[in-house]
């Protein structure tokens, strides 16, 4: 062969020279499938499915929402404490100088009379 | 036989034994002669290849539930296939060859001619024995693609290669045959 054939060889004038016994592939997927062995399904295996097997995912699923809304609850919870906290805290140590409040009862124009009844009232 | 589609076989592959049973019949009856041809142009025997091929099919029913169909089945069956062959060249390497005559290793074009399934001229077997000096990769992305007919693209999938470095592995492939006919003359 010389490379004038080779270059058949790229144009696919391939020849198939082999041969095979008469009749084999007539008989080759029988033969084949004769040669398997046994072989049980992953997806066939008989699964006895029991009551408490059919209600536990749902029971997991139940048991996570609860626990989400318990962590959520326990967060939100401990935040508004803490602005409460924050906010009384504010409220108690707002402290007022002598000077201020004169100077603002003088500019409010309000008596003693006005001034205790206001302080009552307001539990001071 | 039922007829090939491969969305119904991969959906009966997961139902019980006998669909399983009919859907694999259906693969085997699809593939298994141009298989058959890929492994036997590697091993040139048809004792051998036909050993192979049995292999192939019985590695792929044991292991059909681990196909998860990301490729086709087709491209999955030439994997295995492939596997075997090389494996079974790679042993053959380390055995002592039975087939010897006074001055050693018979070579494979006298082989072939005393093949009773071989019927090429003197010109094929010496292509044969052309082919037989390639490496085994190099030797398969030929057969694949000269012999099979195969795309670059499917050849790709299979030995998981790139296309360009196929291209340039047939390309090696003929010129390493072009040259061995060379010599001859």
């Amino acid at each position: 062969m010389k490379k004038e054939s080779l270059y058949k060889i790229d144009e696919r004038q391939a020849r198939r020279p082999f041969t095979v016994p008469q009749g084999y592939f007539e008989n080759l997927t029988q033969n084949i499938m004769a040669s398997l062995p046994e072989q049980e399904s992953i997806y066939s295996s008989k699964i006895i499915v029991t009551p408490w097997m059919r209600i536990r995912p749902y029971l997991y699923a139940a048991a996570a929402f609860a626990g989400i809304f318990f962590c959520l609850k326990a967060a939100v919870g401990i935040n508004s404490r803490n602005n409460e906290a924050q906010y009384a805290q504010a409220e108690e140590t707002t402290i007022y100088s002598d000077e201020y409040i004169d100077s603002f009862l003088e500019t409010a124009m309000i008596n003693d009379y006005t001034l205790y009844y206001t302080l009552v009232e307001s539990g001071n | 036989m039922m007829a090939y589609d491969e969305r119904r076989i991969l959906e009966m592959l997961r139902e019980d034994d006998i669909s399983r049973r009919r859907a694999f019949e259906s693969i085997v009856n699809n593939f298994s002669e141009q298989l058959y041809w890929q492994i036997r142009h590697m091993v040139l025997s048809h004792d051998d290849a036909n050993d192979i091929l049995q292999n192939t099919f019985i590695k792929a029913w044991t292991n059909i539930d681990s196909f998860m169909g990301y490729s086709r089945i087709s491209t999955w069956l030439y994997r295995i296939a492939v596997n075997e062959t090389l494996t079974f060249l790679n042993r053959q390497k380390t055995t002592v060859p039975l087939d010897t005559d006074e001055d050693g290793e018979l070579s494979i074009a006298d082989r072939l001619e005393s093949d009773p399934y071989f019927d090429g001229d003197l010109t094929e077997r010496q292509l044969q024995e052309a082919i037989a000096t390639l490496p085994d990769k190099q030797r398969m992305v030929f057969n694949m693609k000269y012999f099979n007919e195969m795309k670059y693209e499917e050849i790709s999938e299979v030995l998981g290669t790139s296309v360009g470095a196929l291209k340039a592995s047939f390309h090696i492939a003929v010129k390493k045959i072009e040259e061995y006919f060379n010599n001859i003359d």
